[in-house]
């Protein structure tokens, strides 16, 4: 058995790891808020909820590539070739890097952003619309990030 | 489709008449009070806020009593009622309601009364509590604890700090007492205090007391009885307390039977203070009044006939003047009416600026659907919002109404792509067929292609929808332009960039590496040469054209320049547009996830037990969160990318003096 296989799956589990934290962390800082603007005027739940959501992607996009890897390696389908080459191992590590790295930053600062977001709504609850489109700019990264991921992984498999 | 043109509209009527032509304007909710016109010598306004802040009191009184029974009898409410919106009172029942008002109001204030009652039953619970434990150490005396002397004698009862015994309590009495002749018994002990009952004569007690003074001696509890007697009196004080709580709630259930009432209340009262607020606006002399406000033309005919019908009423019409910004109201189809929310949520449109609402309704729902992409999603979609239209569309409030259309025209688009793509629950019929059927042959076929085969053919079509859309938003630019009459200006800011954009891209598809890259043909190399001339002169163009409202050339052409470097930025928002791509996957992939997790049970009834749950969990997961990113992701597209291209807001809404009520409609039936 080659490491090939190993960074190759690393690839795909810190993806779904560092998103996860990052998400978790972003999510985890807009409920915070969203609980306390929802003490003052219950009727802001939905209009919270949305915006603590926001920060959620990254999250599901880090799990996106790892499926996708762990699909394409045949980790799931129970296809693995155990003596997978290293370079092709490394090659779907460094297709998963952009996830790996990126997803968790704009988690935790599209979580700031939507914090912002919520105590504008909580002021004046008309702003809705326009407080759900700073969380959404900083979510454009994540999903550039994505995609290189994304059409890398692909790349890589036709390679192999 | 549009902005609907505003009128200003004057109204001059009798103030005999002031009361009835202001609750008919009210009820016909269709002129916002807006005035031009100064205070003179003959017309001045008369202030009404004491009256509008006491209506606003008993309307905020009614919504306190409404609390009250909202937390003591709560209602039951269901699904529909949350759907329904207000309710509507025909004017019988509104004439009836009224008649009763004096007693709405005493019934307003006997739910607060007996909030007041409540909360002060339910605090004197814990204080009959402590004075009963307070009470404890003394139980086996039998004396009033207030006791202070007899004839002869002085008398101490009350606690001291720490534990005594009958020798340890003489030996520090004694210490400070001196020779004082004194009798003292020990009620009770524990660490923390000692109860006494001392006895002397009254020439000691000046020497007792001190003594006393010095061991910390305090009071007991005072109580006229006798200990026992009064822990029973606590006793059946508490019990009281309990019945009465019991009974204070009983009340509450027949009070709620008043809630209607004190909703009635509540919008009646906030009706008529709005009508004060509006009455200290108005322009009185001594026997007529004056109102000025803003009307929507296709209303103004109308009202002035039923005015004039009803009243001795001069109505004129005017156009707003030119530096005047009149507020906005947008109207448009059943198609684009839904989304007229989420203009406004970005801004109203500005005075002269074109309603973008269909425009970026064509758009919307194609993107809407694209992101969510699962025919079966969007069947679920159309198909509850559909029911809840039908079942509920007539009652509903119109923000409610117009939010579940744009949901359906979504459900009916996110179907469309779908079916194009080939996802139904992601990959839910080929699963099912493979593991429970054993068909593996069956699959639901794409009718275009399936993005997760061809991630770049895919991302293709979204640079393509995104050049289209972004060409659209230009277009309307350019189609303001020309209605102004700026046929110069469409031409640099829309021409120029629609050839400069496309002979790029011609250009670009030219290179064989590029064009492979996106999965498209290679253009044959003779279009090169004219797209690179095409290119190059309308980048002059704006280069000269960019910073035209400069005079000094100098700085016209780096303005220009940096309008050429505008190209970054189309280059960004059309890379933005790869959303589309990633949430289209990520749904497709999340619902496959959870399909083939469900499938891992096998051919076995534990395995369909097991795949019908994870299904079902899964997919009602994935649905929420990836139909709330679609939604998210199509405002963002729509506010950023398209609107930047040709929209900026910054109007008022219109907001007429009406009816604002929380619980009932009063408006069809007040008409006649």
């Amino acid at each position: 058995m080659s490491f090939g296989l190993f960074f190759a799956l690393a690839g795909a589990a810190l993806a779904a790891a560092t998103s996860g934290l990052g998400s978790a962390k972003g999510v985890g800082m807009a409920g915070q808020a969203a609980a306390g603007a929802t003490t003052d005027n219950p009727d802001l739940f939905s209009k919270v909820l949305i915006l603590q959501l926001l920060p959620g992607t990254q999250g599901i996009y880090g799990l996106l590539i790892a499926f996708i890897c762990l699909s394409q390696i045949g980790i799931m389908g129970g296809a693995a070739n155990p003596d997978m080459p290293l370079a092709t191992g490394l090659l779907y590590f460094a297709a998963c890097l952009p996830v790996i790295i990126v997803e968790p930053i704009s988690a935790v600062h599209q979580g700031k952003t939507a914090v912002a977001s919520i105590s504008m709504v909580s002021k004046k609850q008309e702003t809705f619309g326009k407080s759900m489109i700073f969380p959404a700019m900083v979510e454009t990264y994540a999903i550039l990030a994505l995609l290189i991921s994304i059409l890398a992984i692909f790349g890589v498999s036709a390679l192999a | 489709m549009s902005v609907v043109p505003m009128k200003r509209i004057s109204v001059i009527a009798m103030k005999k008449d002031r009361k009835a032509v202001l609750e008919y304007l009210q009820v016909l909710g269709v002129v916002e009070v807006s005035f031009k016109r100064k205070e003179d010598e003959v017309f001045r306004k008369q202030d009404m806020s004491a009256q509008q802040r006491m209506f606003e009191q008993r309307a905020a009184q009614a919504e306190e009593a409404l609390q009250i029974l909202k937390n003591n009898a709560p209602e039951k409410t269901s699904i529909a009622a949350a759907l329904t919106g207000r309710v509507e009172m025909s004017r019988q029942e509104f004439d009836e309601k009224l008649a009763r008002r004096e007693e709405i109001l005493k019934e307003c204030s006997s739910v607060i009364e007996l909030d007041k009652h409540l909360a002060e039953t339910v605090s004197s619970i814990p204080k009959l509590k402590d004075q009963k434990k307070a009470l404890e150490p003394w139980m086996n005396f039998d004396l009033p604890l207030d006791l202070k002397e007899t004839r002869k004698t002085a008398i101490f009862t009350g606690t001291l700090q720490g534990e005594y015994d009958r020798e340890s309590l003489y030996t520090a009495l004694k210490k400070y007492a001196g020779e004082a002749a004194f009798d003292a018994d020990i009620i009770s002990a524990d660490a923390t205090q000692t109860c006494i009952f001392l006895v002397c004569g009254k020439k000691d007690a000046a020497a007792l007391k001190e003594a006393l003074r010095r061991l910390s001696f305090a009071a007991p509890p005072v109580t006229g009885m006798n200990p026992k007697d009064s822990a029973a009196k606590i006793d059946r004080e508490l019990e009281k307390a309990d019945s009465e709580l019991t009974t204070i709630h009983d009340k509450f259930q027949e009070l709620a039977k008043f809630r209607d009432d004190l909703k009635f209340m509540s919008d009646y009262f906030t009706v008529r203070a709005d009508k004060y607020g509006v009455i200290s606006d108005l322009l009185q002399s001594r026997r007529v009044f004056f109102l000025e406000g803003y009307i929507p033309e296709p209303d103004a005919g109308s009202v002035q006939q039923r005015l004039e019908a009803k009243f001795d009423v001069a109505v004129t019409f005017s156009e707003p003047g030119k530096k005047e910004k009149p507020p906005i109201l947008l109207k448009n189809n059943g198609f684009a009416a839904p989304l007229e929310g989420v203009t406004e949520s970005y801004s109203m449109p500005d005075k002269g600026e074109i309603d973008p609402t269909f425009v970026s309704a064509c758009f919307y729902y194609i993107l809407f659907g694209m992101m969510l992409s699962d025919a079966a999603y969007g069947i679920i979609l159309a198909v509850a919002t559909g029911i809840i239209l039908a079942k509920f569309g007539k009652k509903m409030e119109d923000g409610m109404k117009k939010t579940m259309k744009m949901f359906f025209f979504c459900g009916l688009s996110t179907t469309f792509w779908g079916f194009m793509f080939g996802s139904f629950f992601g990959d839910a019929v080929s699963v099912i067929a493979t593991t429970f059927f054993n068909r593996p042959d069956i699959a639901l076929k794409p009718l275009w292609f399936e993005p997760i085969n061809e991630p770049m053919r895919m991302l293709s079509f979204c640079f393509l929808v995104a050049l289209i859309h972004m060409f659209v938003g230009v277009g309307v630019k350019g189609y303001q332009q020309l209605k102004a009459g700026q046929v110069l200006d469409f031409i640099y800011d829309c021409v120029f960039w629609w050839v400069f954009i496309i002979a790029l891209i011609v250009w670009l598809l030219s290179v064989p590496s590029m064009a492979g890259m996106l999965q498209l043909k290679t253009l044959p190399q003779a279009v090169v040469k004219p797209a690179q001339i095409l290119a190059l002169i309308s980048a002059i163009g704006i280069i000269l054209t960019g910073g035209r409202e400069s005079k000094n050339w100098f700085k016209r052409i780096l303005k220009g320049l940096y309008a050429l470097y505008g190209i970054s930025s189309w280059l960004s928002d059309v890379l933005s547009y790869s959303r589309l791509l990633a949430l289209g996957l990520a749904t497709g992939v999340i619902a496959t996830v959870f399909n083939s997790m469900g499938s891992m049970g096998g051919r076995t009834p534990a395995g369909v037990i097991m795949f019908i749950v994870v299904f079902l969990i899964g997919n009602v997961l994935n649905l929420a969160i990836n139909a709330l990113g679609a939604y998210v992701h199509t405002n963002r597209l729509t506010y950023v990318e398209f609107f930047g291209k040709f929209y900026n807001g910054g109007g008022k809404k219109f907001v007429p003096f009406a009816a604002n009520t929380k619980y009932y409609k009063f408006k069809e039936d007040m008409e006649s």
